[in-house]
């Protein structure tokens, strides 16, 4: 058996100081002050005012009524769906009923939906801008260097994450260059955000990203028309088949409480 | 169950507030008085949680119910400090601190007119605006209360504490059926509240027990359902088999007329039997209720004293009966 010969290269130890801590230490901090960036620049959430406020819950009033039903008696629930369906068509409940039946406005020309949409941009601009710069940093001063060695072996896999930036065929993947280093450290310092700021910061870029996929449409969706639901849930609430959790209620505890 | 300055407060006896009140200067001092934002500082000092907030608004009510004003002002400062001066909550908690040191009528009128200042500028502001019907109902302005509340809940019809705040201001107005309906708003929000399901019972038996003309039976039939109801989503729940065994009795002592009902208006009675099966069943289970706790068993001493004795009275009464 023909023992593969152990690669070595020979690079200053010097290296491994000036490079790996730096991107270490500038990655850090820039962490830390995109945290501090978002904090300053989140917008405070938005009062609603009163008509607002109105035809939003009065549109999860008739959700609740119409998933609750049950715990009523028929002519009880009858009152309320009257009244609710009443409101609901004559466009009793919406913010603005004199705009009844036109078109939506235009999301982009309705300065509310500015703000939200101007915070998410201030969002992604804090992601985007310290990354280029770092990014560009990192390729004008350091690319091309192999920096360290992983301590232990790895498949031939690894290749392409841990060397990007070094284009040499037969290099043991194990060794590993500058920017690989840098994608390290993008997703790998999540921890040490967490130590540092706190569970809920902003330094992470991989917990943003997750955020933002997961945050539904602010404020049930702009360009839908308030009166459009109100409609639709009137026809929900028209074809609920009411029945109450009261009938027969004794017979079920009598059942319930010889067994 | 011990109280916890981590859980709400209304229910707590005096001696409960008073014990929880005591411990505002040890929560006081221990804790530091501004939880810094800097990440090296945090690193040294105890972590911020949302914990202690809620122990500082809890700690706030019991020292203000148990006059320890000058802790609550404490309570108070850390919080301004913390969520500043405009959050809606804080607000209202500052109202209140305001209302618990006002000594006179004049100066809850400055209260009052304060709230309405604030009403003025935003008008969805809720917990001050709750805190404005709070503060007439303590005035003794019930009609003023129930316009307030009625107000809010134009805009904000989704409140459950503000329906049973409303339901409570009715019945002690006399107003039964008003009370039906905002305790029905409630059970619509939070349809598996089997409290609010007894609450609603006892409404309705009151409601027969006055409502001389009529239909007795139609709020009897409702009564008797709801207070079955919550007992099937609360088993051993005293109030609901308390309020069973006294709907079966009131039915079974004075047999009502059953007339034939029309459809669809409300509930109907069930059979004679299944009344007195019920009324058995209610009987056995206020004794079981009573003899446990009676016996100092563990886990049989949530109870309310004040409501075991209540119990106890009216099986008293009820055996007595049988003897006669």
């Amino acid at each position: 058996m023909v023992q593969i010969p152990v690669q070595t290269l020979h690079r200053d130890p010097q290296l491994f100081y000036w490079i790996l801590i730096p991107i270490t230490v500038v990655m850090v901090l820039t962490g830390v002050l995109r945290h501090y960036a978002s904090v300053l620049m989140a917008t405070a959430p938005k009062k609603q005012d009163v008509k607002a406020m109105r035809e939003q819950r009065f549109l999860g009033r008739g959700v609740t009524l119409r998933t609750n039903h049950h715990v009523l008696s028929q002519k009880a629930f009858d009152v309320r769906r009257e009244t609710l369906t009443a409101g609901y068509e004559s466009g009793a409940y919406l913010k603005e009923p004199e705009k009844k039946g036109q078109p939506p406005a235009n999301p982009l020309s309705d300065p509310s939906a500015m703000d939200g949409m101007m915070g998410m941009m201030k969002n992604n601009m804090a992601m985007i801008i310290p990354n280029t710069l770092i990014m560009s940093w990192i390729n004008a001063f350091f690319s091309g260097y192999v920096i360290m060695k992983l301590p232990f072996p790895i498949t031939i896999k690894f290749k392409s994450m841990l060397q990007a930036g070094v284009q040499t065929k037969d290099m043991d993947p194990r060794w590993m260059s500058s920017i690989s280093w840098y994608f390290l450290c993008i997703f790998g310092l999540q921890f040490v955000y967490v130590f540092l700021l706190g569970s809920d910061n902003a330094a992470s870029q991989v917990a943003q990203q997750m955020q933002q996929q997961q945050m539904p449409n602010p404020m049930g969706g702009p360009g839908q028309d308030p009166d459009k639901q109100f409609k639709a849930e009137a026809e929900n609430l028209a074809v609920v088949e009411h029945y109450s959790v009261l009938d027969d209620v004794e017979e079920r505890l009598l059942a319930g409480i010889k067994s | 169950m011990a109280p916890s300055l981590l859980q709400p407060q209304g229910h707590l006896s005096p001696a409960e507030t008073l014990k929880l009140a005591q411990q505002a200067p040890d929560i006081l001092r221990r804790n530091p008085k501004a939880i810094s934002a800097s990440p090296l500082l945090s690193l040294f000092s105890a972590p911020e949680t949302a914990d202690l907030w809620t122990i500082y608004e809890n700690l706030l009510l019991s020292c203000l119910r148990t006059g320890d004003d000058e802790s609550a002002h404490h309570c108070l400062e850390r919080l301004v400090l913390r969520f500043g001066d405009n959050n809606e909550r804080l607000m209202a908690f500052k109202g209140l601190v305001k209302e618990a040191e006002a000594s006179n009528h004049n100066e809850l009128l400055a209260v009052l007119k304060e709230y309405e200042d604030i009403l003025e500028d935003n008008q969805a502001n809720i917990p001050i605006a709750k805190r404005r019907v709070a503060l007439f109902r303590s005035m003794g302005k019930t009609p003023e209360a129930i316009t307030a509340l009625i107000g809010l809940l134009e805009f904000s019809p989704t409140d459950a504490e503000a329906w049973s705040e409303l339901a409570d201001l009715y019945l002690s107005q006399g107003l039964y059926s008003q009370a039906i309906h905002a305790l029905e708003e409630v059970l619509v929000v939070t349809p598996n509240a089997w409290n609010m399901h007894a609450r609603l019972g006892e409404v309705s038996l009151m409601a027969a027990n006055v409502s001389t003309e009529g239909f007795p039976q139609k709020h009897l039939a409702e009564s008797l359902k709801r207070f079955c109801r919550s007992i099937e989503l609360c088993e051993d729940y005293l109030r609901g088999y308390y309020g069973l065994k006294k709907v079966t009795d009131k039915l079974l002592s004075e047999p009502v007329k059953l007339k034939k009902q029309t459809e669809g208006e409300g509930f109907s009675l069930p059979q004679k039997e299944t009344i007195e099966k019920l009324n058995q069943a209610a009987t056995k289970k206020l004794a079981e209720i009573v003899r446990r706790h009676g016996a100092q068993e563990p886990l049989w001493q949530g109870y309310n004293a004040d409501e075991i004795v209540a119990a106890k009275a009216l099986l008293d009464s009820s055996a007595s009966n049988v003897v006669r």
